[in-house]
C-alpha cells in the first residue's frame, strides 16, 4: 500500500524578482513499511524535500498525499494535528528539550495525542527496554552521550506508532560506532514494528542500511537504487558508484 | 564601507532590538527630569512647606537616580549580550577592539542622547501634570504653571552623562574580556546547567518557607508586647527583615523548584504542553535568577508597604483629626470658648456647645488587661486617666458603679489590650472606688491635649464623678480641667466657621489650646500628601523599572527557548497550544514575585500600621490593586512578545 504519494513537487523561495527554485518537480511514492534514504550533495534540496514531505514547509505547487489525505488542502492547525498523530521526527542535533528528562522527552508525543497515563507508561516500558534507555530515563539530555540522545530522539519518534518517521541526518553528529548502533536499531524497528522510515543523509554507510535509496540532484530525482536481495556490502558499493557518477567524478572500472 | 556607514546601518538594524530599551530610557529621563523640575520650581515651596519637605524631595531625587542608574546598566547588559555576535563578527573581519568600541559607543550615544533629549521634552510637559497632582493631594490651592528650569536641565544632563560613562565602561570591559569564540556563543550559553535534584535543594526549599514564616510570625508579635525596650524591638526588626529577605532568596533558589519538582514527580514523566512550557523551564530559570528576583520582590514589597502606610496616613487624616480635636473646634478655657461662640452667633452660624469637666484619677485595670505586656506596663507605671461624667456625654446613661472607656487611639488599644468587660477600680489617696467596666464607646470625648495623645477617657456615673471630685489627688491635676467643644450644626457652614476661627486665632488666650478639625486634617493632608507623592513617585519608578527588567529577562529567555518551540511545533503542537503554555508560565513568572511582594508588604504594614492612621484595609487594598494592575501590564507585554517568537519559530 502506498502511504505517501508526491507528484510534481515544486518549492521555490524568494519573491517575484529573486526567485530560487529548490525543488523542480519531484515525484515520489513511498510504500508502507519501507525504509527509504534520500541522498544528495549539499544544496541538492534533500532537506527541503524532507521538510515539504513532512508538512513542516509548504510546497509551492504539486500534489502531496499521506495516508489518502491531501496535505496541500490542510490548514496550519490541521497540519499540526496530522503531524502529532501520524508523523515522527528524528533530527541531526537531536532536538531534545534540555529542561525535560529522557522519559519526559519521549512521552511528549503521547501527551499531545491524549493517551492515558497508564497506556503511556506501558508504551514507554516496552520501547525503553528495546532501546536500552531504561537506566537513563530520569537523566537530563546534557547528562547523556550523543548516541543516547539520538536513541532518545528515536524513541520519541517511534513511541506513538506514527505512519511515517522522518529522519534528517540522524547520524550526522554521531561517531561511527554510535551511528552503526542507531542504524541497526532503525532497521530493527523498521522490521519489527513495520514502521515506515524516510531518512535524509549524505553518508553512504547510513544509506546502505535502508531498502531503497533515492538520489536527488539540483532539485530533481536523479536516480534510485533498490537493495532487493543484495547484501548490505554490495548495496553499499552500488550506492558508492552512483554517488560517484552523481558528483561527476569518473569512476575507474 | 566606511565605519560611519557601518554605524548607521547597524543602528537601523538594531532599532528593533532596542525599542524597549529606548522607551525605558525615555521614560526614566522624563521621570527624573520632571521630578527635578519640581525640586527647583519656586512654587514648590508652598507644597513642600518646610525644610523637611525639601530634604525629602532632595533625598528622593538621589534615590530616583540610583534606581534609574541600576536599571539602565542592567538593561544595557542584556542588550550588549544580544549584540555579542555582531561584535564577534567585527573582530573576525579584522577590526581591533578599540575600533569596535568606537562603533559601539557612537551607535550607543546617538540612541542615548536622542532619547535623553526626547525624555527631557516629555518630562517638561508632564511636570505640569505632576505638579497638578501634587497640588491636588496636598490641597494647595494654586494653578500649576510651567517653568523651564535651567538648573533642573543641568542636573539631569550631568546625572545621565555619568550613567552613560558607566554604560560605556561596562561595554568596554565586555569587549575587552571576551574572545571571538566566546562572543559567538554568549547568546547560546544558557544560564543553567541542568542537574539532578539533590537533597540540598529540598533543605533549601524548606528553609526558605520556614524563614519567611518565622519572619511573618515575629512581625505580628512585634508590638504585642513580647519585645519591650527599644533594643529588643530593634533586634526583632532586624531579624524580621533578614529572615524574610533570606527566606525570599531561598524561596526562589529552592522552594519553587522543589514544589514544581514534586508536581513533576507526580506526573511520572507524562507532561502536557502546559507543564513543559511552564513547570520545567520555570524550575531552572527561577533558580538561576534567584538574586534578581529577590531584589525585585524585596523592593516591590518595600514600595507597596511604604505606599500603603503613607496612603493610610493620608486616608485617615480626617479620622485622626477627629480623634485629636474631639469636635469641630475645641478649647480648654471658658473665656476663649465664649469669644468664639459669640462670634459665631454674630455671624449667624448655628452651633452646639459642649462642656465637659475633667479630673485625673489613677486607675487600676490589671484585672481586665488582656496581654502580659499590658500587665507589665501597668505594674511599671500607674495609669492616670482623665475621667468625665456620663451626664456631660450625649446619649449615654450609666448606672452607679459602672465605668466605660472612650476614645482610645488604635495604637493605644494595641499596646494596652483590654477585655470587653471586668472589674476595675479608681484609686484616690483617700479611697479606692471599685467599678464594673462595661465596655468601650467609639466616640471621642476629649481632645488629645487631655488624653496624652491617646489614652482612653473614663466615663462614670454623675454620683461617682462627684465622689471622685471630692477625693481627687491635687498632684495629678494638670492645667486643663474643662473641655469645650463647638460643633457646627450645618456642615456647609463649617468652612465659614473655620475662617472665623483663623481670624480670631490671635485673640485666643495662649493657654486655651484652640483646635480646629478642618485645620488639623488639612495640615495632616499637606504633610502626608507630600510624603505620599514622593513615595508614590519612587514606587512608580521602581514598578516600571522592575517590570521592564522582568520583561527584558523574558525577551532573553524567549530567544533561548526558541529552539524548543521549533521542536514542539515540529512534533505537532500548534501555536495556540504553545501560547497557552506561555501564558501559564508568565502567570508564574510575574505572579510569584508579585504575590510574594504583596504578602511581604501585607505583613509589614499589618505589624505597625496603627502608628500611621486609623484605617487599614481600604487604603492598603487600593494601593495593592493599583500595583497589581500596573504590574500585570508587563506580563501581558511579554506574552505578546512570546507570541511573535513562537510565530517565527517554524
Amino acid at each position: 500500500m502506498t502511504i505517501l504519494k508526491a507528484e510534481k513537487i515544486h518549492k521555490a523561495y524568494g519573491n517575484k524578482f529573486n526567485r530560487q527554485e529548490v525543488l523542480k518537480g519531484i515525484d515520489l511514492a513511498i510504500e508502507e513499511g519501507e525504509f527509504l534514504s534520500i541522498m544528495g550533495a549539499s544544496g541538492s534540496g534533500k532537506t527541503t524535500l524532507l521538510n515539504v514531505l513532512s508538512s513542516i514547509d509548504k510546497l509551492t505547487s504539486g500534489a502531496l498525499q499521506i495516508e489518502d489525505q491531501d496535505m496541500t488542502k490542510l490548514k496550519e492547525k490541521q497540519l499540526a494535528t496530522f503531524r502529532k498523530l501520524h508523523l515522527g521526527f528524528i533530527f541531526q542535533d537531536y532536538h531534545l528539550l534540555d529542561t525535560l528528562t529522557v522519559k519526559e522527552n519521549i512521552l511528549l508525543p503521547l501527551s499531545i495525542a491524549g493517551f492515558s497515563k497508564k497506556q503511556a507508561q506501558a508504551k514507554f516500558d516496552t520501547l525503553a527496554n528495546q532501546l536500552g534507555l531504561k537506566e537513563i530515563s530520569n537523566h537530563y539530555p546534557n547528562q547523556i552521550s550523543g548516541g543516547q540522545k539520538q536513541r532518545t530522539s528515536a524513541a520519541r519518534a517511534f513511541i506513538h506508532q506514527p505512519s511515517i518517521i522522518f529522519a534528517d541526518e540522524p547520524t550526522g553528529a554521531l561517531d561511527s560506532k554510535a551511528a552503526a548502533d542507531l542504524l541497526n536499531l532503525l532497521s530493527d524497528l523498521n522490521q519489527q514494528r513495520k514502521a515506515t522510515i524516510v531518512m535524509v543523509t549524505h553518508d553512504m554507510t547510513a544509506a546502505s542500511f535502508s531498502k531503497r535509496v533515492v538520489f536527488i540532484k539540483d532539485g530533481q530525482v536523479y536516480t534510485q537504487l533498490n537493495k532487493g536481495d543484495q547484501t548490505q556490502q554490495r548495496f553499499y558499493q552500488d550506492i558508492m558508484k552512483t554517488q560517484a557518477v552523481l558528483s561527476g567524478v569518473p569512476h575507474e572500472h | 564601507m566606511s565605519i560611519n556607514r557601518l554605524i548607521i546601518q547597524n543602528l537601523k538594524q538594531n532599532v528593533k532590538n532596542y525599542y524597549l530599551y529606548v522607551l525605558a530610557l525615555i521614560f526614566s529621563v522624563a521621570l527624573y527630569f520632571s521630578f527635578v523640575t519640581l525640586q527647583y520650581d519656586p512654587s514648590m515651596d508652598r507644597a513642600s512647606g518646610s525644610i523637611r519637605g525639601e530634604a525629602g524631595i532632595r533625598s528622593a531625587s538621589v534615590l530616583l537616580f540610583v534606581i534609574v542608574a541600576v536599571f539602565l546598566l542592567y538593561a544595557n547588559r542584556i542588550f550588549i549580550k544580544r549584540l555579542s555576535q555582531e561584535i564577534g563578527l567585527f573582530q573576525l573581519i579584522g577590526m581591533n577592539k578599540k575600533q569596535i568600541f568606537r562603533v559601539l559607543t557612537i551607535e550607543n550615544s546617538i540612541l542615548y542622547f536622542s532619547s535623553l533629549a526626547f525624555g527631557i521634552g516629555i518630562g517638561f510637559i508632564s511636570s505640569k501634570l505632576i505638579m497638578m497632582i501634587l497640588y491636588k493631594i496636598t490641597g494647595v490651592d494654586d494653578v500649576a504653571s510651567l517653568h523651564f528650569s535651567i538648573e533642573a536641565l543641568q542636573q539631569t544632563l550631568i546625572i545621565f552623562c555619568i550613567v552613560f560613562v558607566c554604560i560605556c565602561f561596562t561595554n568596554y570591559l565586555f569587549i575587552l574580556k571576551n574572545t571571538i569564540l566566546q562572543l559567538f556563543t554568549v547568546l547560546k550559553s544558557t544560564e543553567h546547567r541542568v542537574k539532578r535534584f539533590a537533597w540540598l535543594e529540598v533543605i533549601i526549599g524548606l528553609l526558605g518557607l520556614l524563614s519567611i514564616g518565622s519572619g511573618y510570625y515575629v512581625s505580628q508579635r512585634l508590638f504585642d508586647g513580647d519585645f519591650t525596650g527599644i533594643n529588643h524591638l530593634f533586634l526583632a526588626m532586624i531579624f524580621i527583615l533578614s529572615s524574610v529577605i533570606i527566606g525570599t532568596y531561598f524561596f526562589f533558589k529552592g522552594t519553587v523548584s522543589f514544589i514544581l519538582n514534586m508536581m513533576r514527580k507526580y506526573r511520572r514523566g507524562y507532561l502536557t504542553i502546559n507543564h513543559v512550557l511552564s513547570l520545567s523551564s520555570l524550575m531552572f530559570r527561577m533558580k538561576s535568577n534567584a538574586l534578581l528576583l529577590t531584589i525585585v520582590t524585596t523592593v516591590s514589597a518595600l514600595s507597596i508597604g511604604l505606599l500603603s502606610l503613607s496612603y493610610i496616613t493620608y486616608y485617615s487624616a480626617e479620622k485622626t483629626a477627629m480623634q485629636n480635636v474631639a469636635g469641630d473646634f475645641s478649647f480648654t478655657t471658658e473665656q476663649t470658648a465664649d469669644l468664639f461662640t459669640n462670634t459665631l452667633e454674630e455671624a449667624n452660624i448655628p452651633f452646639q456647645r459642649i462642656q465637659r469637666d475633667v479630673i485625673y484619677v489613677e486607675a487600676d485595670v490589671e484585672a481586665i488587661a488582656e496581654t502580659e505586656f499590658a500587665q507589665q506596663n501597668i505594674e511599671e507605671m500607674p495609669l492616670i486617666l482623665p475621667v468625665v461624667s456620663a451626664e456631660q456625654v450625649e446619649n449615654l446613661d450609666l448606672v452607679e458603679g459602672e465605668t466605660r472607656f472612650a476614645g482610645a487611639s488604635v495604637l493605644m488599644e494595641t499596646m494596652l489590650t483590654l477585655k470587653d468587660e471586668g472589674e476595675i477600680s479608681w484609686i484616690t489617696p483617700e479611697a479606692t472606688i471599685d467599678q464594673h467596666f462595661s465596655g468601650r464607646e467609639k466616640t471621642t470625648i476629649l481632645s488629645y491635649l487631655f488624653t496624652n495623645g491617646g489614652l482612653p477617657v473614663g466615663i462614670v456615673n454623675q454620683n461617682t464623678f462627684e465622689q471622685l471630685q471630692v477625693y481627687q489627688d491635687e498632684d495629678l491635676q494638670v492645667d486643663y480641667n474643662v473641655f469645650f467643644a463647638v460643633n457646627i450644626t450645618n456642615r456647609s457652614q463649617l468652612d465659614d466657621a473655620n475662617k472665623l476661627f483663623n481670624h480670631l486665632i490671635d485673640e485666643f488666650e495662649a493657654e486655651s489650646g484652640p483646635l480646629s478639625l478642618v485645620e488639623m486634617s488639612q495640615d495632616q493632608k499637606e504633610s502626608m500628601g507630600l510624603v505620599m507623592f514622593i513615595v508614590g513617585f519612587l514606587g512608580l519608578t521602581f514598578l516600571i523599572t522592575s517590570g521592564c527588567i522582568l520583561y527584558f529577562k523574558q525577551m532573553d529567555e524567549s530567544e533561548d527557548e526558541k529552539a524548543n518551540y521549533t521542536i514542539l511545533r515540529k512534533i505537532g503542537y500548534t501555536k495556540h497550544d504553545l501560547i497557552k503554555g506561555i501564558r501559564i508560565k508568565q502567570i508564574f513568572n510575574f505572579g510569584i514575585p508579585l504575590i510574594l511582594g504583596l504578602s511581604h508588604s501585607y505583613f509589614a504594614v499589618k505589624s505597625g500600621w496603627f502608628f500611621f492612621g486609623t484605617e487599614l484595609w481600604t487604603p492598603m487594598l487600593i494601593v495593592m490593586v493599583i500595583y497589581t494592575i500596573l504590574y500585570s501590564g508587563f506580563g501581558l507585554l511579554s506574552v505578546s512578545y512570546y507570541k511573535e517568537v513562537i510565530n517565527k519559530s517554524l
